[in-house]
């Protein structure tokens, strides 16, 4: 078996959220030692949705498992001096610490980057919080939706056609896994790089939805301009953007094709010099017409038929899949692209697999673990007796 | 003491318009050696062209003007190369000879048929590491299927979970598909990269849009595949917290997020709001009751926050430890106090025809002891070629000339006559206006970032 990409990197993974979850998971999938620190009650994650039969047991929540594949898990109260002094100990042995406290809290448990230093001056200590470790939102509460909306994504999350109505959050919890891409890419770099001995990295949430914008921010910087949409899709609106057809929805995105042989998509040969068709600004001026043009042409087609039939036309139209469909798409599946492991409480999972293939270094699948699985073994790798084990377990430490 | 992080990484950077570049610009900011490479025939045309300063297209140069380029490629160095001419291919190889990272963006056909695919690459550079990026995947039944960010995201599942129930599934309206395919890349390049320092060897990287998204919807395909429940588009609704909802506030399209996740914050809102016996109300005593009953929870919150300014209302939620965000437009974003404050924000030179301009980081992390952003403009057309041809490669003055005559390099790139962005339409877009354009934005940055922005 060939050599996981990221073999002999230890991480502690102390993250409660799911942007501190998912850069541990990033670590744990392709190779890295990660340990999930919970607390004795168990990581917050355990108690989120979706569970497995809908049963609210902390080794069933879907979430849970998906943020910790690949991962140990030990139980340790860290908020108590004796727990503290044990993560200290598993830190002399450790490259990387992931931690997501609110700003302060690591230092009130004794923890700080500076005391982790002490004990291990090549530690890098990951800290993700919703706003960073200053400015003046440091210790505003947060979630994804809150910094969602103020990292600026979410003001132009509306329709082209209803720019004016209630911005709609993008699906899930985009701000925080954004945050642990980021975070994955940040401690990596630090790791690679010949000149750190160590490093502290202090990664905000709400920063890294801003980082999503790139090449948008030039709309204001430039043109003074604060879309609330997507305001001049490529082609001309009304194209790029989502119809219904017979079973669902379609993109009407039309790429190197051009829009012109729309025409020959929707059997009416006789458009094709339709200014409607041709010209991007008759579009815009009159969508309204566009979409009675292509519109009952649509609703008589099923989307993957509107597809195929519209890429061999050099249309980049696309279907809208559910999550559901996605189990079925051939694409997906000649790629293996999920993956299928057995739990001890939740039987056989499929969740999704690989971010990248990697042709030397795969991504593995994996389980999540179970509630402080991994509690002694990883104690008594790191030197503890089982006389001081059971004694910290009776402290209620572990 | 200071230092980058990459520091001696060198990244051949063939990608173009949007995904890509967004993934080797972070490259950049932590250091790396980035250069990218345009055809003088095919230059980055759609970024080149798109936001020129105060929407007026210089007359000299407007390829180096546009605001998106800039954005995307800041800290980049740029040089022309041909790579479809046989000349321009021998001199790729050349350099993929004396680079660490090749990562390109084309359809997944391009790069075999320039005869420059991996297996011939290692040829070359037996641990090179190629990333390709590409919608679908380099290989698999759909992997011609042509695709763009939209056909992405919306085969990704994401779009289908998103947007209101009475309207279709919406887009992410910034490219933020685009935005995961290219840092998704330059995560398993680092990956991979990390995996040479040890091993020695280089290697291959497939990397799908498509999966790249899915993977950050993993929660929601679960709730699928353990329970066969497919999750559908619900606005802002949060299946586990209530109130969870985006509210209008004072003044034109303002708006805020707020978001209670227990009874205490819920109690702390009800007395804010100036409502004590809402706390008692059974239909909002519990989390899910709540979540039952928010359409009327969210018209009583409306009632109230449609009385402030959505900035005012934060700092008023926030003091009482009710999360809650204002929605923030483009503008302010770039003026928003918390993120100038954490340096958010470089001001970039970016030479005669554009002047200085904020840029935000596309690595926001900020690392102790380290100097985490290049503050460097995105590259003129062709700038680095003299640095790259003939100090890297060797080559001399006359060799240069020589391979401009030939055209398998260029300072000129060809370049369709520019467009202004059609403010005026954007404006009217539909009767109700696609977005806000604020005639004294430079005004507005200047008293953030100094008087001389957007001085030419």
């Amino acid at each position: 078996m060939a050599e996981k990409a990221l073999e002999g990197i230890k991480v502690l993974d102390l993250a409660r959220n799911i942007a501190g979850s998912y850069c541990g998971k990033l670590f744990a999938d392709f190779g890295a030692e990660v340990i999930k620190v919970e607390p004795p009650e168990g990581n917050p994650l355990r108690k989120m949705c979706p569970f497995k039969g809908d049963e609210k047991d902390p080794e069933k929540s879907g979430t849970f498992f998906y943020l910790n594949t690949n991962k140990k898990s030990i139980t340790l109260d860290i908020t108590k001096k004796e727990g503290a002094d044990v993560l200290k100990k598993l830190v002399e042995k450790a490259d990387v610490i992931i931690e997501d406290f609110e700003p302060g809290k690591m230092k009130e448990f004794g923890l700080s980057y500076e005391e982790l230093k002490n004990v291990n001056p090549k530690i890098i200590m990951t800290s993700i919080t919703w706003f960073g470790q200053d400015g003046p939102y440091r210790d505003y509460k947060a979630n994804n939706f809150v910094a969602y909306g103020l990292g600026g994504a979410m003001y132009v999350m509306r329709p082209t056609k209803w720019p004016d109505i209630r911005p709609a959050v993008l699906g899930g919890y985009q701000a925080e896994y954004t945050a642990g891409l980021i975070a994955y890419i940040a401690t990596l770099s630090a790791i690679i790089s010949p000149k750190v001995e160590g490093t502290w990295i202090d990664l905000s949430v709400m920063e890294s939805v801003t980082s999503t914008l790139t090449g948008i921010m030039a709309d204001y910087s430039y043109l003074g301009l604060s879309r609330r949409t997507l305001p001049w899709a490529i082609h001309g609106f009304p194209t790029q953007e989502n119809y219904p057809c017979k079973d669902g929805y379609v993109n009407l995105t039309p790429g190197i094709g051009g829009t012109q042989v729309i025409a020959d998509l929707i059997e009416k040969p006789e458009e094709r010099e339709n200014p409607l068709l041709v010209k991007a600004g008759a579009r815009v001026k009159e969508p309204e017409k566009f979409e009675q043009l292509i519109l009952p042409w649509l609703k008589e087609h099923k989307k993957w038929e509107i597809t195929e039939k519209a890429q061999k036309l050099k249309l980049a139209f696309a279907p809208i899949l559910s999550p559901g469909e996605l189990l079925e798409d051939p694409q997906l599946k000649e790629r293996k692209f999920f993956a299928k492991v057995d739990h001890p409480k939740m039987g056989e999972v499929t969740y999704p697999g690989a971010p990248a293939k990697l042709s030397e270094s795969p991504w593995k699948e994996g389980r999540a673990p179970l509630l402080g699985e991994h509690t002694k073994e990883v104690l008594s790798e790191a030197g503890y007796s089982e006389d001081q084990i059971n004694d910290l377990k009776e402290k209620g430490i572990i | 003491m200071a230092y980058k992080l990459l520091e001696g990484i060198r990244i051949l950077d063939l990608t173009t318009v949007y995904a890509g570049p967004m993934g080797t610009r972070i490259l950049a900011d932590l250091g790396a050696e980035v250069i990218k490479i345009e055809s003088p025939s095919r230059p980055d045309l759609f970024t080149r062209m798109t936001a020129y300063p105060d929407n007026e297209p210089p007359e000299k140069e407007n390829w180096n003007a546009g605001g998106y380029f800039h954005l995307l490629n800041a800290g980049k160095k740029g040089i022309s190369l041909d790579i479809s001419k046989d000349k321009g291919k021998e001199i790729f190889k050349r350099l993929v000879k004396i680079s660490d990272i090749v990562m390109e963006n084309f359809s997944p056909r391009v790069m075999d048929n320039l005869g420059l695919g991996y297996q011939e690459l290692r040829k070359v550079k037996p641990d090179i590491i190629m990333v390709s990026m590409s919608g679908l995947g380099h290989y698999g039944p759909l992997r011609d299927y042509y695709m763009y960010m939209t056909g992405m995201e919306g085969m990704s599942g994401l779009t289908y979970i998103t947007g209101h129930p009475d309207k279709p599934p919406l887009l992410s309206n910034y490219a933020y598909g685009d935005w995961m395919l290219g840092v998704t890349g330059a995560a398993a390049a680092l990956t991979a990269l990390y995996y040479r320092k040890k091993t020695g060897k280089g290697q291959y990287v497939d990397v799908a849009g498509r999966e790249a998204i899915i993977i950050h919807i993993g929660d929601v395909i679960m709730d699928y595949t353990l329970n066969g429940r497919v999750r559908e588009r619900a606005g802002n609704f949060h299946p586990e917290m209530a109130p969870h909802e985006c509210y209008r506030c004072k003044g034109e399209d303002s708006w805020i997020n707020i978001a209670v996740e227990n009874d205490e914050q819920w109690k702390a809102l009800c007395k804010l709001m100036g409502k004590e016996e809402l706390k008692d109300d059974p239909r909002f005593a519990k989390a899910e009751d709540r979540v039952k009953n928010r359409e009327e929870l969210n018209k009583i919150i409306e009632e109230w926050t449609k009385n402030y300014d959505n900035i005012e209302l934060m700092e008023m939620l926030q003091k009482e430890g009710i999360p809650a965000g204002a929605v923030l437009s483009m503008k302010q974003v770039h003026l928003n106090p918390h993120l100038i404050q954490r340096g958010y924000f470089e001001v970039i030179d970016h030479g005669k025809a554009v002047g200085k301009r904020p840029v935000g980081k596309q690595m926001p992390a900020k690392f102790l002891g380290v100097e985490s952003f290049v503050p460097k403009r995105a590259p003129l057309f062709a700038q680095d070629n003299e640095y790259v041809f003939c100090e890297l490669l060797g080559m001399s003055k006359d060799e240069l000339k020589k391979l401009e005559e030939e055209k398998v390099i260029g300072t000129v790139p060809r370049f369709p006559p520019p467009r202004p962005t059609r403010l005026d339409l954007i404006e009217k877009q539909v009767g109700k206006g696609a977005g806000y354009v604020d005639p004294n934005y430079l005004e507005e940055l200047r008293k953030v970032f100094g008087e001389d922005i957007g001085k030419k």
